[in-house]
């Protein structure tokens, strides 16, 4: 699981469209709203990183939207992280070598 | 229970996220967040990718990065990271990820046509030892070459520059950021005689007016683009943004105005504004009288392409002849006072950097042809646009920078950096800034951005180019070689006095067999290098040897002999400089996988395999004729070393880089590491804290020379996040060269360009010198007249488009951090060539049909593109270059500036049709 904490900036008069169409939007949610300096907090959900990026492109696009940018990002439950790359006893672990030339260099 | 976790997670990242960019959060979300970061540790750490230099925070736990979020505190982005800033705390969980040595082997030995096989790091090394001296042997110093980074960490960055310069006596290192800001060097140093910009990005702040020329700003450095939307937003009437681009792009959407120009034609612009300058009358004659003088050089300075057809393709040796004679063209004969149709022998190739000195009524003459009619006409870049509507469009650019009430900054990055006069337009920029006295001051400036994360703060400032030294110094300056074999305690005229080769030679070099060792580090130039067909084929010339250090299997890594495991940003201690003069570092937060090592330990360890007695011999090197040295040798310093106290025995390791004076810098050194592992300083195992040693040594090089650093535990402290240089008494320096805020000017000047480099030259007119006799123009800049000169490739009957590569926002470079798989090279290609929707129609294509983009040099398949971000106007077509399954360097033209030696990618001339 990739949580994602993203800041938008909108123009002043779009702002409750804008909180409307995200909660809309599946997996993502309006958390804190500061409707004087036209800010709000989103926290998106995503399986893996790219959904991530494209979620956050989807965002980028919608009107009213001045900026949209991450602040946070936490994937400690990311399963999509290959394991194997982070050992905590090298000694025994076989997954690295296994797969130490990636096929591509041979071709 | 799961879904009660999740929605407390969400409440948690969202009031995290809410306080680092300082939202009201409620009690219960803060405590939220409070468990939830229970148990993590959080350090300061920087953003690996493009040279904005973000600060973001990273949390570690169980040894493990878990979250990285913006640094509140970092001044350069205030708590906000791009797209790509998420990148930072995965980009070394890649499934691909290089945990081992491979060689290529046969037999179990070393064969040049054997597969990939893992081997140990000693029989790495023994064969990557036993290559490189059976090639130092034979061909001297100037045989081997390192392609170094822009995104090395300083201490990785001096390791390599000291070992090839002081240890193997050979200028041959020269970084990827050759291509990336080398123009812009040779814009500072040309104009101020110092490298890096005078101002700073809190300039968008103070500035009312920011100017992109050839910057993508919006999808290329968003979060200063953030900073200047959030400025336009505060004062949106006032506060006036232009684009000034050859492709229509996301950074016009927010823009007042955006100029489309045909490319290379932005030199001619330039001058039409400093023409209405001079006309209007808007010149600050007290700013440029006290503080500048006027210069001009030759225009015949070629195309930075090899003098000989002798390794060309059939089909691009009328590009190259070009080198060496051009006919002139309508426009560039009216820019440059000639007849079209005049043939011109490109006279001055070998030095293109020469320049002298003119008098105000000479440049008034040089800019006198760029009248509005002339230049509106060159330039329109979009065919679909009225002329008047262009022409309209830059008389009100030159309004705003004429304005005199009105601040102006100038930003750019790739498209005047990667040009073939690419130094003349950097020149240019400052041109209009001091011209009207709107340089080094809050809010006024020309800023050159970088692309790399330490561009300025390595490559340049430490000086991993094959002419540089530290600080600014360069190899054929006696007195600065004298300066650096003092600091670096070496005998006299140990340094190589001869220019190496810069990146493109290199790849030349290994062409034509004058380098057959090479090292590539931090950077992936079989990708990234333009022409690529030719560099590929010479990296697997059977005599060649190529060594990759990288994390993952790249294309470099793919194309070379011996691949060394590397250790990621985080995995290592570091420290970067960013494009506003901010050094920053950071600690190791996890430990490398497998055997993987930093490029530090790589360095050291290879030195240890080489005693004095196998370098500091007496060494040819071809073309060397500097002064002392006509005999084409370097000297043996065996003796002179020998009464330093040095045994011909004794190895590069114990000499440069393990000295008495470096491991008093004692690992482990609890009060900077707090907790955190050194896997380099624990693998080396003699107790010295390499990172913090070389930097502290580094440093001595900046202090009381103009780009005084501070020591390197000043940098660690929690509560410094960069510091800007000079750093003089523990304070940075904000604006350089203005007395109000520089202590390095001269008190009662108001300003001082200080630079010492090219402060004295001769006199002449617009055409040539007509003294000889050196004129000092100490304290002051050069404000030069360039003329518009034509691409030396353009589009014709056959190739009937331009093309220009690029970056996409998701993606860094060649993408192999940012793509992370690379198994992705086999599927459908992903980058994509943009195109005007007629020129598809015509072509009979529609978006998403795959094509063939091909150039006198090659071809590649890529899927059409007619929508989205960028909207090439007709005629020209964009493709980014992070793609490894769309290899369009193939295809790009290996152009360089003749001055700057930076490639052109920007410019060159293809056909597309369906595959």
């Amino acid at each position: 699981m990739n949580l994602s904490g993203i800041l938008i900036v909108s123009t002043p008069s779009a702002i409750d469209t804008l909180i409307d169409t995200l909660n809309a939007m599946p997996d993502l949610e309006v958390h804190h709203v500061d409707r004087d300096n036209s800010k709000m907090i989103v926290v998106q959900e995503a399986e893996s990183i790219h959904d991530e990026v494209a979620g956050l492109k989807k965002i980028k696009k919608l009107p009213g939207i001045v900026l949209a940018e991450m602040v946070y990002h936490y994937f400690a439950e990311d399963d999509s992280l290959a394991p194997e790359s982070i050992p905590d006893d090298l000694d025994e672990y076989t997954g690295l070598r296994q797969s130490v030339v990636p096929p591509y260099l041979n071709e | 229970m799961a879904q009660t976790r999740r929605e407390f997670l969400k409440t948690s990242v969202a009031a995290s996220a809410a306080a680092t960019v300082g939202l009201p959060i409620s009690q219960t979300a803060e405590a939220a967040a409070k468990e939830t970061e229970a148990g993590m540790q959080w350090d300061k750490a920087v953003c690996r990718f493009c040279g904005v230099g973000c600060g973001i925070m990273v949390a570690t736990k169980d040894g493990r990065i878990v979250a990285t979020k913006g640094d509140p505190d970092a001044p350069v982005n205030r708590g906000l990271n791009c797209i790509k800033g998420y990148f930072n705390g995965k980009i070394q969980y890649g499934k691909d990820r290089l945990t081992q040595p491979l060689m290529r082997m046969k037999d179990g030995k070393y064969a040049k046509d054997g597969k990939f096989q893992p081997v140990t790091w000693d029989q790495a090394f023994d064969e990557m030892e036993k290559q490189f001296k059976k090639t130092y042997k034979e061909m001297g110093p100037h045989g081997v070459a390192i392609f170094g980074s822009g995104q090395y960490t300083i201490p990785e960055g001096y390791t390599s520059a000291k070992l090839m310069k002081a240890g193997f006596r050979s200028n041959n290192i020269d970084p990827n950021a050759r291509h990336c800001m080398a123009s812009a060097v040779v814009g500072f140093i040309q104009t101020f005689g110092i490298d890096e910009p005078s101002g700073n990005y809190d300039d968008i702040e103070h500035t009312d007016t920011v100017v992109t020329w050839g910057a993508n700003m919006a999808e290329c450095h968003p979060i200063l683009w953030a900073r200047v939307s959030d400025r336009k937003l505060s004062d949106e009437e006032n506060v006036k943004l232009v684009n000034l681009t050859t492709c229509s792009n996301q950074t016009s959407d927010i823009a007042d105005e955006e100029i489309i120009f045909k490319p290379g034609t932005d030199l001619a612009i330039f001058n039409y504004i400093a023409r209405e300058i001079v006309k209007r009358d808007a010149v600050d004659h007290d700013f440029v009288n006290k503080h500048c003088v006027f210069a001009t050089g030759p225009y015949d300075i070629g195309y930075g392409m090899r003098g000989t057809s002798k390794y060309a393709f059939d089909a691009e040796k009328d590009t190259q002849a070009k080198e060496l004679k051009v006919t002139l063209d309508k426009y560039e004969a009216i820019a440059q006072r000639k007849k079209e149709g005049q043939v011109v022998e490109q006279n001055n190739r070998k030095k293109p950097v020469k320049h002298w000195q003119i008098s105000f009524d000479e440049f008034k003459r040089g800019v006198e042809p760029y009248t509005l009619d002339f230049v509106a006409e060159l330039s329109k870049g979009d065919t679909d646009e009225s002329l008047a509507s262009h022409k309209k469009k830059l008389q009100a650019l030159a309004d705003l920078y004429i304005d005199d009430k009105r601040k102006m900054v100038s930003f750019w990055t790739m498209g005047m950096n990667q040009h073939y006069r690419g130094s003349w337009v950097n020149e240019q920029a400052y041109m209009l800034h001091l011209l009207l006295g709107k340089q080094a001051m809050p809010g006024n400036g020309a800023f050159s951005l970088t692309g790399q994360p330490s561009a300025c703060g390595t490559a340049r400032e430490v000086g991993t180019f094959a002419h540089r030294l530290p600080a600014d110094m360069v190899v054929f300056n006696p007195k600065h070689r004298a300066r650096a074999e003092k600091i670096w305690k070496l005998p006299a005229n140990t340094l190589n006095p001869k220019v190496g080769s810069h990146i493109t030679k290199i790849l030349r070099d290994l062409e034509d067999g004058s380098v057959k060792w090479a090292w590539v580090q931090v950077n992936n130039p079989f990708q990234a290098s333009a022409n690529a067909n030719h560099w590929i084929a010479g990296a697997r010339k059977p005599d060649n040897f190529l060594v990759v250090s990288d994390p993952y299997p790249t294309v470099s890594a793919k194309v070379a002999d011996l691949i060394l495991p590397t250790a990621m940003i985080f995995e290592k201690w570091g420290l970067y400089g960013n494009a506003e003069r901010r050094t920053q570092g950071w600690r190791q937060q996890v430990n490398p996988p497998g055997e993987a090592m930093g490029d530090v330990w790589q360095g050291l360890e290879f030195a240890k395999r080489f005693k004095l007695k196998e370098v500091w011999g007496e060494q040819k090197v071809p073309g060397l004729k500097s002064k002392g040295y006509e005999d084409g040798k370097l000297p043996s310093v065996l003796d002179a070393a020998a009464k330093m106290g040095y045994s011909p025995e004794d190895t590069l390791y114990d000499v440069l880089f393990a000295t008495a004076d470096n491991k008093k810098v004692a690992w482990p050194d609890p009060a900077v590491a707090k907790g955190h592992g050194n896997h380099i300083a624990e693998k080396l195992g003699d107790g010295w804290f390499p990172e913090k040693a070389l930097f502290d040594e580094y440093r001595q090089f900046t202090v009381n020379f103009q780009h005084d650093l501070a020591d390197f535990d000043t940098y660690m402290r929690d509560d410094v996040r960069g510091l800007k240089w000079p750093v003089i008494d523990g304070k940075e320096t904000e604006w350089r060269f203005n007395e109000k805020y520089d202590p390095y000017v001269k008190k009662g000047s108001g300003f001082d360009f200080y630079g010492k480099a090219l402060k004295a030259t001769p006199t002449g007119n617009l055409d040539k010198p007509t003294s000889k006799e050196k004129k000092s123009l100490a304290g002051k800049a050069k404000i030069f007249f360039r003329p518009y000169a034509a691409p030396p490739e353009q589009p014709d009957d056959n190739y009937d488009l331009w093309m220009s590569t690029g970056r996409v926002l998701e993606h860094w470079h060649t993408g192999t951090m940012t793509r992370r798989v690379p198994e992705l090279h086999r599927a459908v290609p992903s980058a994509q060539v943009w195109l005007h929707p007629d020129d598809a129609d015509k072509r009979g294509l529609q978006r998403n049909d795959l094509v063939w983009i091909e150039s006198r040099r090659g071809k590649v398949k890529a899927r059409v593109e007619t929508a989205g971000r960028n909207r090439p106007p007709k005629g020209y077509t964009f493709v980014p270059f992070f793609d490894e399954s769309v290899m369009i360097n193939k295809v790009a033209l290996d152009v360089t500036c003749p001055m700057s030696k930076e490639e052109d990618f920007k410019k060159c001339a293809v056909k597309v049709y369906k595959a």
